[in-house]
């Protein structure tokens, strides 16, 4: 064998190795062929290498040069033509994979929170940022600490507005309110004091639309020696506005509570109108949410705290009216009827 | 309180509308609930003129009449009243007009002649209490005129509060309105034109107990001719609320309304005379057995702690609540006796409430009357008395206590009121607020005590020099009695709305722990996990208490122990339902799974943190914090792509084991729980787990409701999980961190281990088998299949668990491993007669 047969053989092989690969289907197909001309063993390259060694020394290195060319030709073509087979057998797997991709998610379960412990809980975010720490008191009291402690002697006619349920204890009472939890955070804590009281409240009250035997009240109180009248209008007016919106309007009159004194109702504008006078308001626009004032010097007296040097102010809302507002809920007995369909509304 | 803004134009001009009179009235704090058009449901009543008046010719009672209510042709009426004649002028409701009550006036036939329109009575228009005849009108009343513009008023709905008892009445909200807008007050003339012989000889008052009557002003009319009040007393005292009864009896509501004296008329003829020929009146405590009839045809037990009007036969009135009937004015009655006394707030109130006979007059007892009404307002009921009823008013007044107490002084420190209110308000500008609502100052004298709390901790504080005022305040205003009463009427005269808005920049409160800390961590993961938390009513039905639910070693958790001892019943309930407080959440829980299925509503997951309550044999109460859940029906609904699955006792299961992972504890111990009822004997554990330092921190009972006790719920569903759990810091909060493991640098080794045990041995004590046995480098241990079948025996089940070890200090050998499972499978063999599969 001389020289330019062999050169010959090997051009004959890369023509027909690159005829094979381009007409080869598949990865398997290319594989095959990988073995048949490129095999190191009983491969077509490896064969005709073999004839290398029957040339005279001084052309060795020439051939040697054109096996390598041809080899790393053939090897790019079958690279290339490799990855153009996966790349074929991605597509058409892809292909066949295909989803209804509009069909519905597999739903994750989720429950939802209950509104009361929800706004309870969005209430106390919006006085944590003021510095107010969460108490809780017992919702077993006695006449002396939910009445009382808190200026409503026996008889007195302010009595006439909390309608009592009694217990067979000594002296024994459902609270009626979370204000005796101000007394109670008196005795525990010394000035600077800025409390939120939440807790679940009882009434003698026939249940309907907008009145409940059982009910959640969140209670405030701030003392210190200049804590005034117009913090306390500040502090609602920031409450006010978390709770329905920075353009809301806010009023602050006289209220009356035998605890307070001064005492103050106060108002938002009215959420179903905004102001302009509907049924919802009584055609005032305005809707009362809480009860308010400065802490009475007497209640002062009963927490053990001067109320000469001291002062304060104190706040107590009803949980469900601002859930009910804040959530467009019209009948007070939903919250506690757990019907799933109206609870499943809330996120 | 009824307002009628016509009647309130008595005692001070009012020149604002009535939406902003209210409003400034509600600034003030007298705030108005409600603005009502009086008269707006007398639409389509007119005024007209009757022509003629004839006999119906087939009825008696009824006249056919012909009426003039404008230029047109004259209206033929049929009406049956007989007080009407030709030239009257009369309300008339045509065609289509529609009457209080709802009542709608159509044209109708009857017997034979046609009526165009009814003419009304002023019981039906709710304009006077007169239902005998037809209102007759002044002759010159405007033919055609709407009755509603003639009569129409405005009534504002003012709710008074408890303190301000001299509100309660026109005069009060004059002089509110005054306040407001600078307008004066007029008051009602009590000039009494007094002839005759003179009271002394007449009357004759003893008072048992002045505490319990500390004034009683008598007085007498003579000669009235008892009948219905003028048409305009009638409308006013309608439009206030109160039903016309006659004019003595109207003087002395009219009173009550215009100046807030509850004043009581009595028939002097049935009075008993002293042996001087006076009629004598004690006010006394009735004696034990002693009864009366009241104006309301009850007869009534007294007793010693009821404060009564006397004569010497017996009791005449039950005081400031309620009249006789025996002594009633009615009308046959001639001579009047008008009792205006003041009466102890307390007495009063308790006996409103023994009798259940809160009236508008007790109400205003209970509030406390200043001294001076007794005698402005019997001087005010006498006056009135004699001009609607013709009577001749005897002369002089029985008066128990004629001295009239002074104005109150009230010192106050206009710099401590600056502090208060946070305003810069000097005291000039507060001595000018306070006149507005009749309050004069003067200065005090350095060391006047300035009440700074009163009853029933009083607490004064001398004055330093040139440092305070006295507040003079007016003997009606009973509210004013210390310094913080004295900024309150200085910035509602101001107007709260002009005090300055600040956040609180004063000193911060210290940290404390959130209470609520863990209750909502455990809300948010178990919302997450599918559950929906409620809220049920802590009052419950007796039955409902008796459910019970052992939560096992619970009261082993510190912090969060159930009080032993007895439900907490409610003495006064509003229904047996709400009776009892409860002593745990599952029978709510159950509650709220019935209602839901009525609805409609299988499947259920929820969950509730609240409390159970119980009385101690101390007869103190205990209240405690638990973790209720309930779970039933399907998880989730079938969709297309995967099928429903019912609830099972293993959700059960992995939701406690949640809650221990978020509580911090460890994996919780399970022990069968075969007590049966409320449980399903064969599906029902005791779960307990530990927290740092193995303290049991969780403790509860898990598991499906036995068949009996859904039975009894009506439950439709056919497994019920439920579980009831105490778990330490519920009710404090304030969770421990997690304290992270360093991870390991050497691989975990996994081997799966097959044990045949009998069917009857349980999963969880071979799972602590194993744990103990394989050491403390198992860090996970995991059951992932139990099979049944051939090649095992009958009665033989196989538990495949994967062990998981773990070394945090060096490669693990394979010799240890092997040398674990060798002790892992002796083992089983001597603790449960396992075998281990190969």
């Amino acid at each position: 064998m001389d020289r330019e047969t062999l050169t010959a053989q090997l051009r004959a092989f890369r023509d027909e190795a690159l005829r094979e690969l381009a007409a080869a289907r598949g990865e398997d197909a290319l594989e095959a062929l990988d073995v048949h001309y490129l095999g190191r063993r009983g491969g077509v390259l490896s064969g005709l290498m073999r004839g290398i060694g029957a040339l005279p020394a001084e052309d060795r290195p020439a051939v040697g040069a054109v096996v390598n060319e041809i080899r790393s030709e053939v090897e790019g073509a079958l690279a290339a033509a490799r990855a153009a087979a996966r790349a074929d057998a991605l597509a058409v797997r892809l292909d066949h994979e295909g989803e209804d991709m509009t069909a519905p998610g597999r739903p994750i379960a989720r429950g939802v929170p209950h509104p009361i412990v929800e706004t309870v809980a969005r209430i106390a975010e919006v006085f944590g940022q003021f510095g107010f720490v969460t108490y809780e008191g017992p919702e077993v009291e006695s006449d002396i600490t939910n009445f009382q402690m808190l200026n409503i002697p026996p008889d007195h006619p302010a009595r006439d507005l909390w309608d009592t349920l009694y217990v067979d204890l000594d002296g024994g009472l459902l609270r009626t309110h979370t204000s005796p939890g101000q007394i109670r955070v008196m005795h525990a804590e010394q000035p600077p004091i800025r409390a939120l009281l939440p807790g679940r409240c009882f009434r003698y009250e026939a249940v309907d639309a907008s009145h409940a035997s059982e009910f959640f009240q969140v209670e405030g109180l701030m003392v210190d020696e200049g804590t005034s009248m117009a913090d306390l209008r500040g502090q609602l007016d920031e409450f006010g506005h978390a709770m329905f919106g920075r353009g809301r309007a806010t009023r602050f009159r006289p209220g009356y509570y035998p605890f307070t004194e001064p005492s103050v109702a106060f108002d938002i504008g009215c959420v179903m109108c905004d102001g302009s006078g509907c049924p919802a308001c009584s055609r005032t626009g305005w809707m009362t949410i809480l009860g308010a004032g400065m802490v009475h010097p007497v209640v002062l007296q009963y927490g053990g705290i001067d109320p000469e040097r001291y002062q304060g102010f104190a706040f107590g809302m009803g949980v469900e009216r601002i859930a009910m507002l804040r959530h467009g809920i019209g009948d007070l007995r939903l919250f506690l009827e757990n019907d799933l369909r109206f609870l499943e509304q809330f996120r | 309180m009824r307002v009628p803004l016509s009647w309130l134009r008595d005692y001070v001009d009012v020149q604002l509308e009535p939406d902003r009179l209210a409003e400034c009235l509600t600034i003030l704090g007298m705030e108005v609930q409600r603005v009502e058009r009086w008269g707006s449901d007398w639409q389509g009543v007119v005024v007209g003129e009757l022509l003629a008046v004839e006999k119906h010719p087939r009825a008696d009672r009824l006249s056919l009449t012909r009426v003039r209510v404008d230029d047109g042709e004259p209206l033929e009426i049929v009406c049956g009243a007989t007080n009407i004649a030709p030239g009257q002028r009369v309300p008339v409701a045509l065609p289509g007009a529609v009457l209080p009550g709802g009542r709608s006036i159509e044209r109708t036939e009857k017997l034979g002649f046609v009526s165009n329109g009814m003419l009304c009575s002023g019981d039906e228009l709710h304009l006077t209490g007169d239902a005998e005849g037809i209102l007759i009108l002044p002759p010159e009343t405007p033919l055609g005129a709407r009755l509603t513009d003639l009569y129409g008023d405005w009534v504002l709905d003012v709710d008074v509060k408890p303190n301000r008892g001299d509100a309660l009445c026109l005069l009060g909200v004059a002089r509110e309105v005054s306040a407001a807008t600078g307008a004066q007050v007029r008051l009602p003339d009590t000039v009494v034109d007094e002839r005759g012989v003179p009271v002394a000889d007449r009357l004759a008052v003893e008072i048992e107990d002045t505490h319990l009557c500390p004034r009683f002003v008598g007085r007498w009319v003579s000669g009235v001719r008892v009948g219905p009040s003028p048409d305009s007393v009638q409308a006013r005292l309608l439009a206030a609320g109160l039903r016309p009864v006659s004019n003595v009896v109207d003087a002395t509501n009219y009173v009550m309304l215009e100046l807030g004296k509850p004043i009581h008329a009595f028939d002097a003829a049935t009075v008993a005379r002293d042996a001087g020929g006076r009629a004598r009146i004690v006010v006394r405590p009735a004696r034990t057995g002693e009864r009366l009839e009241t104006l309301d045809h009850a007869e009534r037990e007294l007793g010693p702690e009821t404060l009564l009007i006397a004569d010497r036969s017996g009791p005449l009135a039950i005081a400031g609540v309620m009249g006789g009937a025996a002594s009633e004015v009615s009308e046959a009655t001639t001579e009047v006796i008008i009792e205006s006394a003041i009466f102890d707030p307390v007495s009063i109130r308790r006996t409103a409430f023994r009798y259940a006979l809160r009236s508008e007059a007790s109400l205003r007892f209970e509030k406390g009357q200043e001294a001076r009404l007794a005698r402005v307002g019997a001087d005010r009921v006498s006056r009135l008395v004699s001009a609607w009823s013709g009577g001749t008013v005897a002369p002089g007044r029985v008066d128990s206590a004629p001295d009239e107490p002074q104005p109150g002084r009230v010192a106050f420190r206009p710099a401590r009121i600056r502090r208060l209110l946070g305003t810069d308000l000097d005291a000039a500008e507060q001595r000018a607020l306070l006149a507005r609502v009749g309050v004069e100052t003067e200065p005090a004298a350095a060391a006047t005590p300035v009440p700074v709390a009163a009853q029933p901790r009083p607490l004064a504080v001398p004055a330093a020099a040139g440092e305070a005022l006295i507040a003079v305040v007016p003997t009606w205003r009973r509210d004013l009695v210390i310094e913080a009463d004295v900024a309150e009427e200085i910035a509602r005269v101001a107007g709260y709305d002009t005090l300055p808005t600040k956040t609180p920049d004063t000193a911060m409160p210290p940290w404390r722990p959130d209470p609520l800390e863990l209750r909502d961590a455990l809300r948010s993961v178990l919302v997450g996990a599918g559950l929906t938390e409620v809220v049920t009513p802590a009052l419950v039905a007796p039955g409902h208490a008796e459910f019970a639910w052992p939560v096992g070693a619970a009261d082993g958790i510190a912090g969060e122990e159930r009080t032993a001892g007895r439900p907490i019943r409610v003495t006064n309930p509003l229904s047996e339902n709400r009776s009892v407080l409860r002593p745990g959440l599952v029978a709510s829980l159950l509650d709220v799974l019935a209602w839901n299925e009525r609805h409609g509503r299988n499947d259920v997951a929820i969950f509730e943190l609240g409390k159970g309550y119980a009385a101690a044999p101390d007869g103190t109460a205990g209240e405690w914090w638990r973790l209720g859940f309930l779970l039933a029906g399907d998880v989730g609904a079938a969709t297309w792509n995967q099928p429903a699955r019912p609830y099972d006792t293993a959700d059960a299961r992995g939701l406690v084991e949640l809650v221990a992972r978020i509580a911090g504890l460890t994996p919780p111990d399970w022990t069968p729980h075969r007590d049966g009822s409320p449980l399903h004997p064969g599906r029902a554990a005791l779960a307990s787990a530990r927290g740092a330092g193995g303290t049991p921190s969780l403790a509860g009972l898990v598991g499906e409701l036995h068949p009996d006790v859904a039975a009894a719920w009506d439950l439709r569903a056919s497994r019920v999980l439920a579980g009831e759990l105490a778990i330490a810091r519920l009710s404090g909060g304030g969770r421990a961190p997690t304290h992270a493991r360093p991870l390991s640098r050497h691989p975990a080794v996994e081997r799966d281990l097959a044990v045949v045990v009998a069917e009857a041995v349980p999963a969880g004590p071979v799972a602590a088998t194993i744990r103990t046995a394989a050491g403390e480098r198992l860090a996970d241990l995991r059951l992932f299949d139990v099979y049944r079948g051939s090649p095992l025996g009958p009665g033989e089940k196989s538990l495949a668990w994967r062990l998981v070890f773990e070394s945090p200090d060096g490669p693990l050998a394979e010799a240890d491993i092997e040398a674990a499972m060798a002790r892992v499978g002796a083992a089983l063999l001597t603790g449960h007669g396992g075998r281990v599969r190969i």
